[in-house]
């Protein structure tokens, strides 16, 4: 088979290459070493990530795959419950938890490509932070919020208000921001707003999803200002969260929009060698690389490589190039990834966002921001559905005192679980080396009691006891190697993880592709010397859809 | 064929139906001559790569199939959850004058039963009795000019369909009582067709539709739909909290299709 262009791995971000590529007219064979789609960004079944977790945490075997030995240094440190859960098939869990601002490069491709009518999203109901066991507070992030707020004084109240309009405008030329580009956000927020400690927490953890205390001004603002503009534009709140697990059921889209297009998708072979031909070897098809995979029929020939670092080999390492998101247009200064502690939990009680553990069913209504679509009796109890929690750093004891920790549950309304179930994700940025002598279920503990106890109120009878999770997964996922070159003429190109943000994720991975798609569009015209090979045009990133693919709504008619 | 009637107090209902078969039993063509014939007097079908559209009528209600085709990724088994997810209905097609294509059909069946929606309506199809045909003109009433279309874009290299009629029985390699046979035990709906002369098309997409849910569905994506529910597919239209991305963007259009 002779293609283009062949990419490895099936993450978000080559699977929005990939689609880009066809779509342009670019041939392309996209291959995984796994049976499922989306990689490191997969859901599965509850008995697929049994099966995932146990085959990353067995002993290593000899002559095992490149891939399989790059995901056994990146997983480290798994742990599982051994109890067998009914249903398994009725849980689609992540492994890359994810939520989606309204507004950014992932949902411009997914309307852009087409493939949004492949895949559904689910508003986030709650957002809130961690307060004491049992009690979760909300995020002032709107005048309304503030101007409603009582736990601020007027003073606060003033200054967070002057914060907000400051943080929506045009800020990367005003005159507080000068010079203090770099410094932690936390203080510039203490020392430019005279903003409260308290306050300083809320807008630096639950607004611009700060992960330290150190994480500088410019790139803070500049999420934040992203984020409250993607508030209303969907809905109440700023975020969606995918259906089916989320991105891993996004990069199912992208493959299918590349497979319509002339895709071809091999699934679950293993890939045996990759030989980079020099234009001496006369190769009879003129192109620059053949590759072998495990039981399959044909050498694939291709003039460019695209791929996930797993796949990469030793030696083609030292000739591939990385693309990075290091300036970006629309994300401002990414921030650096980093690796995560990560544990997936099942629980059979709803985890409640309550203001106070002492609130009365109607303080409890009251507090819920106007306008969010939680049904009535949902609201009375503080049930949540699809939430994100944020624990800021030292919010739990034995906690981390330096990183912020992020919560996302996913229920029955955003497919992922069956009902009466939900699935609760948190991720732990690991950003000091003290650490790594602890197991990734040691780090986790804590945040997860801290979670559960929130499925418990005072509205219990005394003495009721928080929710034990059906199933538990812990591990750490490590940073993949990267590649040092970013030589623009290398024809390898490989996509290391442009951030480990859980808001940020699927932003900074199309964004990714993008950069690629344009790299690889022009080296692959740049390769087609020969008169009979026509250069393929490329206008954008997405070619215009067809009118034609348009259904008008039966009911309209 | 009125289709354009009144169609605000129409019930319709929205079926998502996936294709599955070995390469080249027809699949696609089976679909285009359905989607083709059934519009043709009314208005141009909607096809788009990625899936195609076609109402049925069912006396008082409308079924609006969404049809998915593999794309290919059926080839090296890279079929996704996603294409299985939400499908109320599947053709699983395969050639009569080829029997390992009925093999292949069964274990699609076997792939579906463990995938998709325990209640999705399963239809067996056993395409291109055209060819084990005598020829002469159909009588079937739903049939059109054979040359109207070509049998299939992915035709089997050197198939021959230009047979005689001496030798046409012989070309059947898979006898219409097995696959009955088969089908009943399994619990399928069972159909032999032409893609090309259009014998047996519609029946296969009618006989579906009366066997849908309609109502089910209609409760389930007007109320709170749950999982499983209908529109499947679709971003999250009609769903609890579910979000169409397309909304605030595609504003002019969708004014402009009214």
């Amino acid at each position: 088979m002779d293609v283009d262009a062949v990419v490895f791995g099936t993450g978000l971000s080559e699977s929005v290459t990939a689609a880009a590529l066809s779509k342009a007219g670019f041939s392309i064979a996209h291959i995984d070493a796994n049976t499922y789609y989306g990689g490191d960004d997969t859901s599965l079944t509850l008995d697929e990530l049994v099966q995932w977790a146990d085959q990353r945490a067995s002993a290593p075997r000899d002559n095992q795959s490149t891939y399989i030995s790059a995901q056994r240094k990146k997983y480290t440190s798994i742990s599982r419950s051994s109890e067998l859960v009914p249903q398994s098939r009725q849980y689609s869990l992540s492994l890359a938890p994810t939520i989606i601002p309204s507004i950014g490069p992932l949902i411009d491709s997914l309307v852009a490509s087409g493939v949004s009518r492949y895949g559904g999203f689910k508003l986030m109901e709650r957002l809130g932070m961690f307060d004491r066991p049992g009690v979760v507070r909300s995020v002032p992030s709107s005048k309304e919020d503030v101007f409603k707020s009582k736990e601020l004084s007027l003073v606060d109240k003033r200054r967070l208000m002057r914060f907000l309009v400051f943080a929506a405008g045009e800020f990367e030329s005003a005159t507080e921001l000068k010079g203090k580009e770099n410094v932690p956000f936390f203080n510039f927020l203490r020392d430019v707003f005279s903003l409260d400690e308290r306050t300083a927490r809320s807008v630096a953890y639950g607004l611009a999803f700060c992960v330290s205390a150190q994480d500088p001004t410019l790139s803070a603002l500049q999420r934040l200002r992203r984020y409250s503009k993607s508030v209303g534009r969907y809905g109440p709140s700023a975020f969606l969260v995918g259906h089916y697990g989320g991105i891993g059921e996004v990069a199912q889209g992208f493959c299918r929009t590349s497979a319509v297009s002339g895709g071809t998708y091999v699934l679950g072979r293993r890939l045996l060698s990759v030989s980079s031909l020099k234009s001496e070897d006369n190769s009879p098809s003129g192109r620059k690389y053949v590759i072998e995979l495990e039981d399959f029929p044909d050498q694939l020939a291709c003039d460019l490589i695209i791929s996930s670092p797993d796949y990469i080999s030793t030696e083609l390492f030292a000739h591939a190039s990385a693309v990075m998101t290091s300036t970006p247009s629309l994300l401002g200064t990414p921030s650096e990834p980093y690796p995560v502690a990560r544990c997936i939990a099942i629980i059979d009680r709803p985890i409640r966002f309550c203001a106070e553990a002492s609130a009365t069913r109607a303080a409890a209504n009251a507090d819920a921001p106007s306008g969010e679509q939680v049904l009535p009796e949902k609201i009375a109890t503080g049930e949540v559905d699809t939430a994100f929690l944020v624990f800021s750093p030292s919010s739990v004891p034995s906690g981390s005192t330096t990183a912020a920790v992020h919560m996302l549950v996913t229920g029955e309304g955003s497919m992922s679980a069956p009902s009466g179930k939900w699935i609760v994700y948190i991720s732990r940025p690991l950003l000091g080396d003290d650490e790594y002598s602890s197991s990734a279920e040691e780090l986790m503990r804590p945040y997860l009691d801290a979670t559960l106890s929130l499925t418990t109120s005072a509205s219990d009878v005394a003495g009721a006891s928080p929710a034990q999770p059906l199933f538990t997964l812990f591990y750490i996922q490590q940073l993949p190697p990267s590649p040092a070159s970013t030589d623009a003429t290398s024809t390898t190109l490989v996509t290391p993880p442009a951030t480990s943000l859980i808001s940020e994720l699927a932003d900074a991975a199309t964004e990714q592709a993008e950069k690629i798609f344009w790299r690889a569009a022009e080296l692959l015209n740049a390769s087609r010397k020969s008169e009979d090979a026509k250069k393929v045009e490329v206008e954008s990133f997405w070619p215009p859809l067809d009118v034609i693919e348009d259904e008008p709504n039966l009911e309209e008619w | 064929m009125t289709d354009a009637a009144s169609g605000a107090a129409e019930r319709s209902v929205q079926v998502k139906l996936v294709l599955l078969g070995e390469a080249a039993v027809g699949k696609s063509s089976v679909v285009l001559r359905f989607v083709s014939d059934e519009f043709q007097a009314n208005k141009e079908p909607t096809i788009g790569a990625a899936f195609l559209t076609q109402k049925c009528r069912l006396e008082d209600r409308v079924l609006r199939y969404e049809i998915w085709d593999t794309a290919g990724q059926e080839r090296f088994h890279s079929l996704a959850p996603m294409y299985y997810r939400n499908a109320q209905a599947a053709v699983v097609v395969y050639d009569v004058t080829k029997a390992t294509s009925l093999e292949k059909a069964k274990t699609w069946v076997k792939e579906l039963q463990r995938q998709a929606n325990p209640n999705i309506v399963i239809a067996l199809v056993g395409n291109k009795v055209d060819l084990v045909q005598p020829s002469q003109p159909s009588s079937d009433s739903v049939a059109v000019d054979a040359e109207d279309e070509a049998d299939d874009a992915t035709a089997t290299p050197g198939e021959n369909a230009g047979s005689t009629s001496g030798e046409a029985e012989s070309l059947r390699q898979v006898p219409r009582e097995e696959a009955e046979a088969y089908a009943q035990e399994a619990g399928l709906l069972f159909f032999e067709t032409s893609a090309k002369t259009g014998e047996g098309i519609v029946e296969v997409f009618t006989e579906i539709a009366k066997k849908i849910p309609i109502d089910q569905i209609l409760a389930s994506t007007r109320g709170n739909a749950g999982r499983g529910g209908a529109a499947g597919g679709r971003a999250g239209a009609g769903q609890e909290g579910g979000v169409n991305l397309q909304e605030n963007t595609n504003k002019a259009r969708d004014a402009c299709s009214c």
